[in-house]
């Protein structure tokens, strides 16, 4: 994976992951270092999206990297700490139930936040506003399973292996709960015709007898 | 049990194409495939909208960050040292093994001194009667109870003593006063 060096100098650090859990291990707090660095947004972004709660995705940040830090003996990544720092973000995202009485903002307010410094005429500013936030309430109403699917896929740029590695199913899962939440999205959005989506027609069965037919029977996953 | 749909295996794969790295080889016959069939063209079609309208969306978010340090971290692990080899740590142990028995041993010491001598000679003639000892210790006021005091305290090292139970009553004896022979085997008649 290659470093972020923009706003990071500890990010720098050329080594890969292997290597700097090694040096941590024997004790390089450096090698720690660029490793909190490397992840420390990635795994802010993704318990914000769980929990939405900025102050608890800095808690999940900390106490990842404080398991890490305690298990690194045990580490042994191939390649990427990724997979493994992302699933135990998961994990402490969801035990970290939300409070009762806590006002918890949606992502598409988070984005808000983040789209303030946004160049452009106010009409346009205002247009894309509106756009994301339908898109980020569309995202809000899927079930847990599948937004987290889409989370880590687009917010957090994982692809669909590294997703089965942090959700812990066989990649077939993560493509079926990715196309079941696609389809779901698209039905949703499809109100909209600004974002030029069609809404999903019914099959017609003289479609389905259309020239060189590839029909089979599929396992159609709606939890 | 849920419903099964009739539908073409190839649309999972066509809403999956951004998301799914396919190679160069299954896009084309994808592509193929949707060309003649109606149901992947447009899954196709409308998964790409989709996906862009997601991107578009998430990109914001992708740029938020933190300014957590990662002093949080050392602060929340303590100070723990991350190495796990035992001889690395048998030093510190050793030091701390002598740091503790100074300690034990001042303080034996220190409690061992504030003890008092006498104190601790008290403690092996405490089985003698306290009557006794309050006795001995100041003379009483009146004559009869002076000359018992004088009686008790005096040394006793005659072979015979007299029969308490006859001592002088009102200035003369009441009787002859008996002697009691301290012999072994002698009895008081």
């Amino acid at each position: 994976m290659k470093p972020d060096t923009r706003r990071d100098p500890a990010a720098g650090d050329g080594r890969t992951d292997h290597e700097l859990v090694y040096a941590a291990r024997d004790g390089d707090t450096i090698a720690f270092d660029a490793l909190f660095y490397r992840y420390r947004d990635g795994i802010f972004r993704l318990g914000l999206a769980i929990t939405k709660d900025p102050s608890a995705a800095e808690e999940i940040v900390v106490d990842t990297f404080a398991r890490a830090h305690r298990a690194l003996a045990r580490l042994e990544p191939d390649d990427s700490l990724r997979p493994w720092l992302y699933r135990v973000a998961v994990n402490l995202s969801y035990n970290r139930r939300p409070r009762k009485g806590v006002v918890l903002s949606s992502l598409d307010e988070a984005a808000d936040v983040a789209f303030e410094n946004d160049e452009g005429s106010p009409s346009h500013v205002a247009e894309q506003a509106e756009l994301r936030r339908l898109v980020l309430g569309a995202v809000d109403e899927l079930g847990p399973k599948h937004r987290l699917v889409v989370v880590l896929h687009y917010m957090n740029g994982l692809n669909l292996t590294e997703i089965a590695e942090v959700v812990d199913c066989p990649v077939g899962t993560v493509k079926s709960r990715l196309h079941y939440a696609l389809r779901r999205l698209r039905t949703h959005l499809a109100a909209h015709p600004e974002l030029g989506i069609e809404p999903s027609r019914p099959i017609i069965a003289n479609q389905l007898r259309a020239p060189k037919p590839i029909t089979a029977s599929v396992p159609f996953e709606g939890e | 049990m849920r419903l099964f749909s009739r539908s073409c295996e190839f649309r999972q794969a066509a809403y999956l194409v951004s998301a799914d790295r396919l190679n160069a080889g299954e896009r084309i016959a994808l592509e193929a495939h949707a060309a003649s069939c109606v149901q992947c063209a447009d899954a196709l079609r409308n998964g790409r909208s989709v996906d862009a309208a997601l991107r578009g969306a998430f990109s914001p978010l992708r740029e938020r960050r933190t300014m957590i340090a990662p002093g949080r971290v050392r602060l929340a692990v303590g100070p723990r040292s991350p190495s796990t080899n035992p001889w690395l740590r048998a030093p510190r142990f050793f030091g701390r093994l002598a740091e503790v028995s100074v300690m034990i041993g001042v303080t034996l010491f220190a409690v061992g001194a504030t003890l008092d001598p006498s104190a601790r000679q008290s403690t092996s003639t405490a089985t003698h009667s306290v009557v006794q000892g309050n006795l001995r210790g100041q003379p009483p006021v009146g004559d009869i109870d002076y000359l018992r005091w004088i009686r008790l305290n005096k040394p006793d090292d005659s072979p015979a003593v007299s029969d308490q139970t006859r001592l002088p009553m009102g200035g003369r004896f009441d009787g002859d006063p008996v002697e009691i022979q301290k012999a072994p085997g002698a009895v008081p008649r």
